[in-house]
């Protein structure tokens, strides 16, 4: 019986894209896919598709690229240039290649990761990396800049504004092509100006604002669950930096984190050491003092120069799209469970959405409507929904209780574990297993687990 | 580390734990097993050891007054000078050195005394919950708990139950997801291909034939929607689409 109720839930997912299939049928449209184009959607006249993407983070950036490349008038909103989004940076090796990002924006190449348990046993995990892999460490506010300028040097017109909220067209608007009107404050870019009212005028909307979004908001696209991530940037002295030249680690227990780990990243000349929450988020600051407390003999001597806070979503809102207006990055929620990974996630989305867009307007030419859209929706849902799936599964197994947490950097230890999820990471595909070694895991797996349950109960034992 | 910085970092960033922290006495612990389980800590630091499980712990904590941050709260502050928590006490066994447990003590009557060593290990674990430490590499940890023979474990009839039973809530749903999977050819296992994935799964199969006790249906049935709940959060962009905006689908047929 319990199974069926899976089963139904399961299948919902396959049955609502298979009902969609219907009209859409993403793979036939493809062969005919001029025809089908000229059918519904209306040539646009004396001018190209306009496209705004409301927020300059790596989602924004990465959509309004390939819109501009797509030959789509793009316009890019983002309120604060400079802006340093709170963000560990940690970047996974595949990001490089795929978003051809130069070398000299990665601060570090982190080869070495410690993972250190609530009895204090460390594990390093980085033992199985070849040569020439890493985990990027960059800055936000340089990678942000530089995806958002060569956006603009693909052709986006990059905005210094406020978006405040939208006008939607009327119910036969979004289908008769009408447009959206976006009310924006601009700002010339000089301090303290309060900034000028502006109106703009669109066809389409990528809601690329962030854990707080606005156009989330003006589409009523529902609310998410979020964890409360909090970060400090220490400046540790010179010889103790040298230990995190290309190290960084990860804490886990009940006392830096009830539900997540808590982290100590290296950046270009500072730490980051930081930690987050989702059940427990008036305890965070006791969460950080915590951390900081574990990993108190290695940043000794080190000065707090920032100090910052910002939620992380939890998972997709119930809704990511409506009319020509779609969500992507953070505004969707698409951030990992387990990792906490969203950057590449980011940038992955903006991008997909973005393409949808450039192939339903056939590079700009014509007019897009939802099933367009939804195309996206569809292709991200498909190519990441596993790997959501088996992060969220991790979560719940291994940071939930101090006993699974022990098991757990025990099995970090395992050499075939290190090479499985540094490949799932970097690469974001995963190798194909091996079934001895998947046995032996699951063995040693719950050997670990036994053992770990054991002592808790001894421990249960000595208080009564 | 001065004690004027040390006060100043507690009012920057401190909760009521770590308010009784400071009160609690810095007597030095000769022999943590006894103080453990004394009165006396028992009363500064309830909460902890009270509460056997994580999240019950910083659930009873949670009404202790802080600022909950909203999704609009982000905040910068800068320049403060970085200070940790007063030396708490450090767990200190004569059998403890250098990071791992000295056999050579655990040797009664020429044999290897594993359930004394099971004990001081649970002791330490316990001790470091209370009062978590650093983790210097000066002195890393090196004990690992595989070293005690399995059968060390077995005599003393552990049965894991409780954790696993948590852990096989994800486990049920992500075997059910198998099985679906399978079915309709979704391919969320073929796709991650995937060790976890199995790995969950030999564990699934192996504690719903071991540990039947809370095996009836009516728990299953919670486990597996919990286990099932982050999908539902998923679907419910597509669920919307179907309910929520009917206008826009008709006439968009191809
Ligand atoms: C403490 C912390 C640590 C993290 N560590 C990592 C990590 O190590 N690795 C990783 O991969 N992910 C990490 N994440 C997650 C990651 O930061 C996010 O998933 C990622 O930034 C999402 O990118 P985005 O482009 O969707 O949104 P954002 O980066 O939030 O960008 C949104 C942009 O929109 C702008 N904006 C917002 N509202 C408006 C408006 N009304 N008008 C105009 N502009 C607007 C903002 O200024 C901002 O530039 C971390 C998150 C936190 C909080």
């Amino acid at each position: 019986m319990s199974s069926s109720v899976v089963f139904k839930s399961f299948t919902g997912l396959l049955h609502s894209s298979s009902a969609q299939d219907h009209h859409l049928k993403p793979p036939r449209r493809r062969t005919t896919f001029r025809v089908s184009a000229s059918k519904t959607s209306p040539r646009l006249q004396n001018r190209n598709l306009r496209v705004a993407v409301i927020g300059g983070g790596p989602a924004g950036g990465c959509a309004a690229e390939t819109l501009a490349k797509g030959g789509i008038e793009t316009y890019l909103i983002e309120r604060k240039l400079d802006n340093c989004k709170p963000c560990g940076g940690a970047i996974p090796l595949c990001m490089v290649g795929e978003f051809d990002l130069p070398l000299d924006i990665i601060d570090r190449k982190v080869t070495k990761m410690k993972m250190i348990s609530p009895s204090n046993i460390a594990v390093d995990i980085g033992q199985t990396l070849k040569p020439h892999e890493y985990i990027g460490m960059v800055r936000r506010e340089v990678l942000d800049a530089y995806l958002r300028e060569r956006a603009a040097k693909n052709g986006a017109q990059v905005i210094n504004g406020l978006f405040m909220k939208m006008d939607i067209p009327k119910e036969g608007g979004v289908k008769g092509g009408a447009p959206y009107v976006l009310h924006y404050t601009e700002y010339d870019g000089k301090a303290g100006g309060t900034g000028v009212k502006k109106t703009l005028e669109v066809d389409a909307v990528i809601g690329a604002d962030g854990a707080n979004s606005r156009v989330a908001k003006a589409i009523g696209a529902g609310d998410y669950e979020y964890a409360i991530a909090f970060q400090e940037r220490v400046k540790i002295p010179d010889d103790k930096m040298v230990y995190y030249e290309n190290l960084a680690e990860m804490y886990v227990g009940d006392d830096v984190s009830p539900d997540f780990y808590g982290w100590v990243f290296p950046k270009c000349d500072h730490v980051a050491v930081g930690t987050g929450t989702v059940t427990h988020k008036g305890d965070i600051k006791k969460f950080q003092l915590a951390t900081r407390n574990r990993a108190r003999d290695k940043i000794l001597g080190g000065k707090i120069i920032r100090v910052e806070a910002h939620p992380i979503p939890e998972h997709p809102r119930p809704r990511r799209l409506s009319g020509r207006v779609a969500l992507v990055g953070d505004a969707a929620g698409y951030v990992t469970k387990c990792s906490g990974e969203g950057i590449y996630f980011a940038a992955k989305s903006g991008r997909m959405c973005a393409e949808a867009i450039v192939e339903g307007s056939v590079n700009g030419q014509r007019m897009v409507e939802e099933s367009d859209l939804r195309n996206y929706l569809e292709k991200w849902d498909k190519t990441y929904w596993p790997t959501y799936k088996v992060l969220d599964i991790l979560q719940k197994v291994f940071y939930r209780s101090n006993p699974a947490r022990e098991a757990f950097v025990e099995m970090c230890a395992d050499e075939y574990v290190q090479k499985m999820t540094f490949d799932s990471y970097l690469y974001k595909k995963v190798a194909p297993g091996n079934p001895l070694e998947d046995l032996k895991l699951a063995v040693n797996t719950i050997g670990s687990l036994v053992r770990a349950n054991a002592l808790r109960k001894e421990m249960e034992k000595l208080t009564v | 580390m001065s004690s004027v910085a040390i006060s100043a970092s507690l009012q920057i960033s401190c909760s009521s734990q770590h308010v009784t922290r400071k009160v609690q006495p810095q007597a030095s612990v000769a022999r943590p097993s006894r103080y453990v389980g004394s009165k006396q800590v028992t009363h500064v630091a309830t909460v902890n050891i009270e509460a056997p499980k994580g999240l019950s712990v910083a659930e009873q904590q949670e009404r202790s007054g802080l600022p909950v941050d909203g999704p609009n709260n982000t905040h910068d502050k800068s320049e403060h000078s970085l200070e940790t928590e007063p030396s708490a006490p450090r767990f200190a066994d004569e059998r403890w050195k250098k990071g791992t447990w000295d056999l050579n003590m655990f040797v009664k009557d020429g044999k290897m005394d594993w359930d004394c060593l099971i004990e001081a290990e649970a002791r330490r674990r316990k001790f470091l919950e209370v009062y978590p430490e650093a983790s210097t590499n000066e002195e890393p940890v090196l004990f690992q708990s595989s070293i005690i023979p399995w059968w060390a474990w077995l005599k003393r009839s552990y049965l894991p139950e409780a954790e696993l039973l948590n852990g096989r809530a994800a486990m049920v749903g992500f075997f059910t997801a198998y099985v679906v999977d399978g079915l309709t050819g979704l391919d969320m296992v073929g796709q991650t291909g995937n060790f976890v994935c199995k790995a969950a799964l030999f564990v699934t199969i192996i504690s719903i034939i071991l540990f039947r006790k809370t095996g009836d249906l009516e728990n299953l049935g919670k486990l597996v929607d919990e286990a099932t709940f982050y999908d539902k959060q998923w679907q419910a962009s597509w669920k919307d689409q179907n309910t929520a905006s009917p206008a826009d689908k008709s006439g968009k047929n191809v």
